[in-house]
């Protein structure tokens, strides 16, 4: 089984290792391919960072994804209206109204931690139905449990638990990432099994979060690069 | 102390080993006692006493090899995502930054020996 971290941020943005750090310890712990995210802001690093990844995906052998995470609707709807530049589109979830507008949006692939800095689990039942019809994928967000302690992960656990119960009733896709801003963040791919395991997935459907979704993520990447796509659901016809 | 008669096999409770290895910054050499405090405190936070009780999880000791940093965990057969994931949460060994890769689960200890 292939698995996939769609959630990783390197020295381009807020992490603190380099892309070949992430890259080497990321094949060590037995990932097909993971995802460098950017945020909106160091867009003109684009190039520099997909030289980079070019260089450092053909010497290790592993899959590297450029991604972008939009803080705010402004980023969003620029993001979505650049969508061909890069390869993943994720939210980073904390606001109501932003965690609304990505599940509504069919560009956006990941809304990321949608409980973070939150009492409630920021996403309901149309969310969750929305997420579902338009596959956006909800994240379980490891580091979100790593850095927290004592009171505040029982709440953290507690809201993604409730995520996963609403998404696992409407069918939403579920992804497991670390989250990590330093190569040592990244988790051996069984840790974030079982931890998708504990937060109310069967073994199988976790399995599915590190490696059918992100497949699926993939899939669309590819039909993205070809000529024909427009947006989703246009493409020219012959 | 007289000892307990042993159990029969279908009334013994069913085991799973888990085999482990540490990837540290330095290539730091961890001992058997740095690891079992770092086990016990970070299962005891996650799970809690009683959820620590339900899992039966044990480090080997005689399976702990300092030089390859690999080794074995014990526990029941119904936690052991419970006790992977707490392993995953243990992302420091004093002042090191470390990682696990958990290299095997088996539940004979014969058959995760011969991986190690």
């Amino acid at each position: 089984m292939n698995f996939y971290d769609f959630h990783i941020h390197s020295e381009f943005s807020e992490g603190e290792s380099s892309v070949e750090d992430i890259a080497k310890r990321a094949k060590l712990l037995g990932f097909k391919g993971i995802c460098i995210v950017e945020y909106f802001k160091n867009l003109n690093r684009m190039k520099n960072l997909r030289k980079t990844i070019l260089e450092i995906s053909k010497k290790i052998g592993i899959d590297i994804f450029i991604g972008f995470e939009a803080k705010t609707l402004v980023d969003l709807k620029k993001l979505v209206g650049m969508r061909k530049e890069y390869d993943v589109l994720l939210v980073s979830g904390h606001d109501l109204n932003l965690n609304r507008k990505a599940v509504q949006t069919k560009e956006v692939d990941v809304l990321t931690h949608p409980e973070f800095n939150r009492k409630d689990s920021g996403l309901n039942h149309v969310m969750a139905r929305l997420a579902a019809k338009n596959h956006v994928a909800i994240e379980i967000n490891f580091r979100e449990i790593l850095q927290s302690s004592k009171n505040t992960r029982s709440h953290i656990l507690h809201n993604m638990t409730e995520n996963v119960r609403l998404c696992k009733k409407f069918k939403a896709p579920v992804m497991i990432s670390s989250g990590a801003s330093s190569h040592w963040q990244l988790k051996d791919p069984k840790i974030l099994i079982s931890m998708g395991c504990l937060l109310g997935l069967e073994l199988n459907e976790a399995k599915g979060a590190l490696s059918d979704i992100p497949e699926g993520i993939i899939k669309m990447i590819k039909e993205r690069e070809g000529k024909d796509w427009i947006r989703p659901g246009v493409k020219i016809v012959e | 102390m007289k000892k307990l008669k042993t159990l029969l096999p279908s009334l013994r409770e069913k085991k799973r080993y888990i085999s482990f290895q540490i990837i540290s910054e330095k290539g730091e050499e961890f001992t058997y006692s740095d690891l079992e405090s770092a086990v016990w405190n970070t299962t005891l936070d996650f799970l809690g006493e009683y959820g620590v009780s339900r899992t039966s999880v044990w480090l080997l000791k005689d399976c702990w090899n300092q030089k390859t940093q690999k080794g074995i965990l014990r526990c029941n057969h119904k936690s052991v995502q419970e006790v992977i994931a707490s392993l995953g949460l243990i992302d420091r060994l004093g002042d090191n930054r470390i990682t696990f890769k958990v290299l095997k689960i088996s539940g004979t200890i014969k058959s995760i020996k011969k991986d190690l």
